[in-house]
């Protein structure tokens, strides 16, 4: 194998292009915590984007239609959620671990005429310069379009959480609902707002997955990702920056043991296969050690029912 | 303008307990308002009523006349009437000037310019950028107030502010209150302390089960008075017949309790030799933080010292944890009543199960016999006064007062030999204490003992037959109660000595 320059360059292409799902899906997630809400559906919410971006993609034969289609089903499943949690104070690890068996269950049955269907190519952006530059060519071109909004995606939350109103609003109701509601905020709004938008960038990683990354419909395609993507916000402390780090680092790693194990290193195949969770898990706890800052980020009220005294 | 706040027939009543009951009273500006009770009166329901957190089920409230609709927090606020709660409601991870900016409407630039006017006009001086959870009570509650004053408010209503302040910072809160009466503002100040009635408000209305009971000038009324005013009958004058009978069994005894500790929020004791007599209470006095943690830590068997000897009924149990020397028959009230003497999320009945003795047999193979539990349960409930008899109820709804009712009976029912208890009335209204106060001495009087470490020096005296200062881990040499007086104690309290 030629470790060459622009072999390197298509390496870290390729990360980031399999870390996509995991930014997307942990930055949605990210906002629904931070209100205080914990919401476990990630992976049967990004499993019901994926079918419903490709069974549209089929049907309409527009990539557009797909995407907004599998934001809006994403949006549909955490309107449940949120129904359940919100309005009928329903416990949200119950309700968020029946959303994940709901949606992988729902995503195989109405996938089942899609199964061996080819996918449609997805444009891809500024491809002659991708060929055109070493190195840095395959790695800031010749991407899709969600992979740029995915890379955006962290710094705009953190500037949202931030610096707005609606994120101060965001934060105050994860950090003390009952407080924010004697200020006269609507925390059952607020909620089911945060809850919603985690719901859309699921379905956005799903459809990532379905329609960009590996073009086709197979059963149970995520594969753990939700999962990965909602241990990502925990151990990234609810830091959207620190989350973009965590998936960079889980992707990076999944590429490179596979490489290994092609090259035929010789460590076990199995250390190797978990050295992506090991590797992620051992840098975000490092990077967030500071104890305050934690204590800052995380939302004090996350995963407590919440009802307004009458 | 002179603002007038006119409350008409309110009425809330929840399942089981009528929490107002056809509350009418009239507020106008340029006085200051108290809103006396004790824990459970139905004051916090009618002061959330008034800044739109519950909606009454009857009656009304006129503002200057108009007829107000509150039907939530943010028709307080339009309103003009502003609310500190006695819980702050702050957000605790968001900095101060988020806390401020977060319903403020104007930017942030003329936001900050407005909370330094205010800074300087009442002479407070907070970070505004530090997170809430680094301030201190009392900054705490300026933060609250401040966020009040932004809205410039015509009433202001404050929720047993004191509660969690220190003296130093009560008289700050009650300088800063009077200016804003000057200023036209108009002041409702919820308390069940009397002395803070006397010295700060003009005009006090007294509430009972849900009922206005007394409406008076404060400069007619005295502590007294008030008193019984609250409580809804005489409170009996206690005091205890001091016995000391030389020839008395000494039940418990201490030899050579030392503690030394790395961590410096901890008081190292030095050389603490003390003995108790059977029927005997001994108090400790001292100002807190001389060393009664770690001293009711060591005593119940939570921390274990080498070297120390403790007897206790003929046997050396310095060694024994907590549990085991509950076995012997000692029972043990700590202070904090929330975290370290009950469990809050739990229910009545379990937290009495936590006691578990083997005499008891709350257990058995393994599995609990929750039956059993709950009729013990009850029978404390009844024994004791706590104000419910519904053992599911989980402990932390309970009052402050029938919460400490609660620990101690669930201490007392199984008639320990001593108990050592450990600022068994902080917090508490005059009611719960005075009820806490005659199951001590009765105690006594059945010839069981009591260790009674207090902060309290009138409640000391009240109760000890004999009394030991506790300064810096060091223990004075123990008085009888006879020969003590408040100035003597407070003398050795501060570090002095007598004679």
């Amino acid at each position: 194998m030629s470790l060459d320059i622009s072999f390197i360059g298509i390496l870290i292409g390729s990360i980031m292009a399999s870390s996509v799902p995991l930014i997307l899906a942990a930055s949605g997630e990210l906002i629904t915590e931070r209100s205080g809400v914990l919401n476990l559906g990630v992976e049967g919410m990004m499993i019901i984007g994926a079918i419903s971006g490709f069974a549209l993609m089929v049907i309409t034969d527009n990539l557009f239609i797909a995407i907004v289609g599998s934001m809006l089903s994403g949006v549909i499943i955490s309107l449940i959620f949120g129904f359940l949690t919100q309005s009928l104070l329903t416990n949200h690890v119950a309700t968020g671990l029946a959303l994940t068996i709901f949606g992988i269950g729902l995503s195989a049955m109405l996938g089942k005429n899609f199964v061996g269907i080819p996918g449609k190519e997805f444009p891809i952006l500024f491809s002659s310069l991708r060929e055109s530059i070493p190195f840095f060519g395959p790695i800031l071109f010749g991407h899709s379009i969600v992979l740029y909004f995915a890379f955006a995606l962290p710094f705009l939350t953190n500037y949202f959480l931030k610096k707005t109103k609606l994120g101060l609003i965001v934060r105050a109701v994860g950090d003390s609902p009952v407080s924010a509601s004697n200020q006269g905020i609507n925390v059952i709004l607020v909620r089911y707002c945060c809850i919603l938008y985690g719901g859309a960038m699921c379905g956005l990683a799903g459809a990532y997955l379905s329609l960009i990354y590996t073009p086709q419909w197979i059963e149970n395609m995520t594969a753990g990702r939700g999962w990965i993507a909602l241990a990502l916000v925990v151990f990234a402390t609810w830091s959207p920056i620190k989350v973009l780090i965590g998936a960079l680092i889980f992707g990076g790693i999944t590429i490179l043991q596979l490489h290994m194990q092609a090259i035929g290193f010789r460590i076990p195949v199995q250390f190797l296969s978990a050295l992506p969770y090991l590797m992620t898990i051992i840098v975000l706890v490092v990077i967030s050690r500071d104890s305050r800052k934690i204590k800052l980020n995380t939302p004090t009220s996350l995963g407590r029912i919440f009802y307004k005294e009458k | 303008m002179a603002t007038d706040l006119r409350i008409s027939n309110i009425s809330k009543i929840y399942p089981g307990c009528i929490a107002n009951d056809n509350v009418s009273l009239q507020f106008k500006s340029g006085k200051i308002y108290a809103l006396l009770g004790e824990n459970g009166a139905g004051k916090s329901t009618l002061v959330k009523i008034l800044s739109g957190v519950i909606s009454p089920d009857n009656g009304e409230v006129f503002l200057n006349e108009k007829n107000l609709k509150l039907s939530s927090p943010l028709d307080a606020k339009k309103n003009k009437i502003g609310m500190v709660f006695q819980h702050f409601n702050l957000f605790e991870t968001l900095s101060v000037f988020e806390n401020l900016s977060i319903d403020a409407t104007e930017d942030n630039k003329s936001l900050r310019l407005r909370i330094n006017e205010i800074f300087k006009k009442y002479n407070f001086s907070i970070d505004l950028d530090v997170p809430v959870l680094n301030l201190s009570a009392g900054q705490k509650q300026k933060v609250e107030i401040i966020r009040c004053l932004l809205r410039s408010p015509k009433v202001l209503i404050m929720d047993e502010p004191t509660s969690v302040l220190t003296e130093q910072e009560t008289e700050e809160l009650f300088i800063s209150l009077k200016k804003f009466c000057d200023e036209g503002i108009l002041i409702i100040y919820i308390t069940h302390k009397l002395k803070e009635v006397l010295s700060l408000c003009d005009e006090v209305a007294v509430m009972r089960k849900g009922k206005v009971v007394s409406v008076s000038q404060t400069q007619n009324e005295k502590v007294e008075t008030l008193a019984n005013k609250m409580v809804g009958q005489k409170l009996a004058k206690i005091k205890k017949k001091i016995n000391i009978s030389k020839n008395k069994d000494e039940i418990f005894k201490v030899k050579h309790l030392n503690f030394y500790s790395d961590d410096p929020f901890e008081t190292n004791l030095v050389n603490l030799n003390f003995s108790v007599k059977k029927g005997e209470c001994l108090g400790i006095a001292g100002i807190s933080g001389n060393g009664q943690n770690e001293l009711f830590q060591i005593l119940s068997g939570e921390i274990i010292t080498p070297n120390t000897s403790i007897i206790f009924r003929n046997k050396e149990i310095a060694k024994l944890n907590p549990k085991q020397r509950r076995e012997y028959l000692m029972a043990f009230s700590p202070e904090d009543r929330i975290s370290q003497a009950a469990v809050p999320e739990l229910k009545i009945y379990e937290n009495v199960a936590l006691n578990n003795f083997k005499a008891s047999n709350f257990f058995e193979k393994g599995l609990v016999n929750e039956r059993k539990i709950k009729d013990h349960s009850k029978k404390i409930l009844s024994d004791f006064s706590v104000n419910t008899d519904n053992v599911e109820l989980k402990s932390q709804f309970l009052s402050g007062g029938n919460l400490q009712k609660l620990i101690l009976g669930r201490e007392l029912i199984t008639a320990p030999e001593l108990l050592i208890c450990y600022n068994p009335t902080w917090g508490l209204d005059v009611g719960a204490i005075n009820y806490i106060h005659e199951t001590l001495i009765k105690i006594n009087d059945q010839e069981k003992s009591t260790i009674l470490i207090s902060t309290d020096t009138e409640e000391l005296l009240k109760l000890s037959d004999r009394i030991a200062v506790i300064y810096k881990g060091k223990l004075s040499k123990i008085m009888s109660s006879e020969e003590v007086t408040p100035e003597k104690l407070g003398v050795l309290m501060g570090g002095g000595s007598i004679d």
